[in-house]
């Protein structure tokens, strides 16, 4: 036979064996189709570090396989749209809101739409009715009602928590973590985050924490202690890491004042007295034993406090060579100082929360899910699936065996079947889809409804007598594939609202089913109609 | 051929109204015990943690099972231990505190020797959440039935064997549910993936028997008995498949699977009964009696 001929007789054996091949390379071959990792860095960087560690394959796993944890989580807030505010007025309604609604600075915003071309308004708190965020606005002459205001926050919002939480989770020294947004069917939005080596109880600490970090001065006006508020994140330039001073003992993070704010700093450092002979190393706030902070110490006292979330942190005096360079007014020259804390721990999240900046809104946890699991019996969990899948196989093998005994029928059954199963972990170890305890009950539903399909072929075939011709063989197979179709469209028309919707775990199996019924209906199915035919028509 | 082979009923001997009654009968029970749990529980079908909200741990602990519910300030509402792993057992609480559940089972249970500590996987759902999850999880049962009841129409273009598959599969779906309520199995994210799995598995012997008896020729017994050796393996094999994953993933611990596969199985029972019975009685009637109308 030329080989023209043989292709054409075989093309859906060849087709298979080509995606077979192809899914064992993605499966096998280091660095698998896309040699470098740019095509898939962005759908996925869970596990990329775990692939030297898994060695054996290219497939990646997730949470339940892996160990980690996940948190969902909706946003506090609610929100007026379509508001007309005259492009001017935005900060003067923002001041009404924090007035008007008791709330801080953070917690009320006012913002441009570009595409509605109109301005929203939020409030990131659980405390405020919409009766009276629409009274707060309407308070600053914009005009909204009650029906105006609708729960959640917008997207932009959303977008920031998002950037900012992966930030977050990312300079906490992990890497892989993972953060997306969810839609809901009430059309209510949750903020997924996943990372892997890190407890529920980490995980909810570092994301409770809104992040918001000031430095406030405290010093003596009017026989009085005051605090003023003399920097926030925004007028930082460059954030360090966090640092350890050998020689003073002290962790610290190295910042530079940006250099528009830096003269503004360092003329206010100097009027309100820290750079005068009183304010130089003059804080005696904190207790150097036990590192408490009582602000009733009865004398003057010129502090410059760092505070996370309303919370002081570490204060310090003013040092005597940063104080004499403020003075001069070298320093704006090149404004750095360092930010000092307690413990080296209290200087990696302050480096995080500075570099993440804060979290626009905070999270609700009232109505969050978390997902955690060690890694140990998530490695267990690994073991246990393969097994299971092997046995399904092995099961469904021996059911086949046992009604055909006929080893011409049934082993080329089992041979498609896991072929099938193959492509698919190719695929998924191709996309890098991080596989999980869904998707192996989605292969297991896979091993089934090809085998049962491959019976729908193999009975049909065979019926009635010999199958002696090409010709005969061909109609009974299209006979047979019109069942087969039939079939896999119920299927994928059952699964599909569970790939679409947000039903936790469960859209992996649905993808993975819905792929594996249509690779069975385009590749495999037909290639074991054609490996049939030679063995039962003997035609070479 | 081969070791078993599917028995030639003789279907002759009974009347479509005989066939039919036992499906319905069974279909009639399952939906008592839904009506009954509603009634007497507020809720058809007993909703897990999943929907409900609550918090789930997965201890490591050599404290005895007996002991273990005194660790917690709550009453756990279930304890199950993990068959494949010694001293592993899964508790479920109705509080979403998980934080102090899990410091109640560090500080209060020994943790098992040569473990990296008592909790292994904390898994927790706000009621809110749960609610939420209920919903969409319901309108995906829906759709999908909906959606293959569309199909179904659309590959048969007539009534009455269209109107088969709908019925059998509603069956399909309502059997286990009672089996579920009957077996203290609570609806949880595996059970519904499951339950729209068997939407698109269960009708694919409907339509093998409804395409065996009006698309080809040949007498209605012949072609029902040639439809019945295909689907009958097709439906043993699945059965097997997934009885074998239940009962392996149960004793190792994996709840998704375990009832992925318990309901699958039960499912796929009710199916062989009500597409050989309910189906096929209908399908005589139209092929005998219908048509001619």
């Amino acid at each position: 036979m030329n080989p023209i001929a043989f292709v054409k007789n075989y093309w859906r054996v060849l087709l298979l064996v080509v995606f077979v091949g192809a899914a064992l390379v993605a499966l096998f071959v280091p660095g698998g189709i896309f040699a470098d990792d740019s095509v898939a860095a962005a759908a996925n960087d869970t596990a990329a570090n775990e692939t030297d560690a898994a060695g054996l394959t290219n497939l990646q796993y997730g949470l339940g396989l892996d160990g980690g944890t996940r948190l969902s989580a909706p946003v506090v807030g609610m929100t007026a749209e379509d508001l007309e505010i005259d492009s001017g007025q935005t900060a003067t309604v923002e001041r009404t809101l924090y007035d008007e609604l008791g709330v801080d600075p953070e917690d009320a915003i006012v913002r441009y739409d570009e595409e509605s071309g109109s301005y929203t308004a939020e409030v990131f708190v659980d405390n405020v009715t919409r009766a009276e965020f629409a009274a707060a606005l309407q308070e600053a002459d914009v005009d909204a009602t009650e029906d105006d205001v609708r729960d959640g926050v917008t997207e932009t919002t959303r977008e920031e928590i998002v950037r900012t939480i992966e930030t977050k989770v990312n300079e906490a020294g992990l890497s892989g973590g993972r953060v997306t947004t969810e839609e809901t069917l009430g059309g209510e939005y949750f903020i997924v985050v996943q990372v892997p080596d890190m407890t529920s109880q980490e995980l909810r600490t570092l994301l409770s924490e809104r992040g918001v970090v000031e430095v406030v001065a405290h010093y003596p006006e009017n026989e009085t202690q005051v605090n003023e508020t003399v920097l926030v994140r925004d007028d930082f330039d460059t954030i360090g890491s966090a640092s350890y001073n050998e020689r003073g003992g002290y962790h610290y993070v190295p910042v530079t004042v940006s250099d528009q704010k830096a003269e503004e700093y360092q003329q206010q450092m100097v009027d309100l007295g820290f750079t005068s002979a009183e304010g130089i190393q003059n804080c005696g706030i904190k207790d150097p034993e036990t590192d408490e902070i009582d602000f009733e110490q009865g004398q003057p006292n010129y502090c410059l406090m760092t505070v996370v979330d309303d919370e002081v942190v570490d204060a310090h005096s003013m040092g005597r060579d940063l104080g004499q360079s403020m003075a001069s007014g070298e320093w704006e020259n090149d404004p750095q100082f360092q930010m000092i804390t307690p413990t080296q721990q209290d200087a990696q999240s302050l480096s995080v929360n500075l570099q993440a900046g804060s979290l626009r809104a905070p999270l609700d946890f009232e109505s969050s899910q978390t997902y955690s699991i060690q890694p140990a019996l998530a490695d267990d969990f690994k073991l246990y699936s393969l097994f299971i899948g092997v046995l399904a196989v092995f099961t469904v093998s021996g059911v086949v065996y046992l009604r055909y005994t006929d080893v011409r029928v049934a082993s080329p059954m089992i041979v498609t079947a896991l072929s099938e199963v193959v492509i698919l972990l190719g695929f998924a170890a191709a996309i890098r889809m991080p596989l999980d305890l869904s998707h192996i009950a989605g292969f297991v539903a896979v091993i089934g409804t090809g085998v049962d399909d491959l019976i729908i072929i193999a009975d049909e075939v065979m019926s009635e007598g010999d199958v002696n011709s090409r010709r005969v063989f061909q109609s009974r197979f299209r006979k047979a594939f019109w069942v087969i179709g039939a079939a896999a469209a119920t299927t994928i028309i059952a699964l599909s609202p569970l790939a679409v919707l947000s039903l936790g775990d469960l859209r992996g199996f649905a993808i993975i089913t819905i792929l594996g019924v249509l690779v069975g209906v385009l590749v495999t199915r037909p290639a074991y109609g054609d490996i049939l035919r030679y063995l039962l028509t003997g035609e070479k | 051929m081969g070791y078993f082979d599917v028995p030639e009923i003789d279907y002759t001997r009974y009347t479509n109204r005989q066939l039919a009654a036992v499906p319905l009968a069974v279909l009639a029970v399952a939906l008592l015990v839904l009506v009954g749990w509603f009634l007497a529980f507020g809720t058809p079908v007993d909703a897990g943690i999943d929907f409900t909200g609550g918090t789930e741990l997965t201890i490591e602990t050599s404290t005895d099972r007996a002991d273990v519910p005194a660790a917690f300030d709550e009453e756990p509402a279930s304890i199950q231990a993990v068959q494949a792993a010694d001293d592993q057992y899964i508790v479920q609480f109705t509080s979403t505190d998980q934080e102090a559940l899990r410091d109640q089972a560090e500080s209060n249970l020994e943790p098992a020797a040569g473990g990296d500590g008592v909790v292994q996987s904390v898994s927790s759902t706000s009621a809110s959440f749960g609610s939420q999850a209920r919903q969409t999880a319901l309108l995906g049962i829906a759709v999908a039935f909906v959606g293959m009841s569309l199909i179904a129409f659309l590959l048969f273009r007539t009534f009455v064997p269209s109107i088969a598959i709908v019925i059998s599969a509603f069956s399909d779906l309502v059997i286990p549910l009672a089996f579920m309520n009957v077996a203290g199995i609570p609806l949880s994210l595996g059970t519904v993936a499951a339950l729209l799995m068997l939407i698109g598995y269960s009708v694919d012997s409907d339509i093998l028997l409804n395409n065996h008896v009006l698309r080809r020729g040949g007498d209605f017994y012949e072609s029902t008995y040639r439809a019945m050796r295909t689907g009958v393996t097709m439906t043993l094999t699945s059965m097997a498949a997934m009885l074998v994953m239940a009962i392996s993933a149960y004793a190792f611990g994996i709840d998704l699977l375990a009832s992925i596969g318990v309901i699958l199985f039960v499912g796929l029972a009710a199916d062989l009964m009500n597409t050989y019975m309910l189906n096929l009685s209908l399908l005589r009637w139209y092929k005998f009696e219908g048509v001619n109308r």
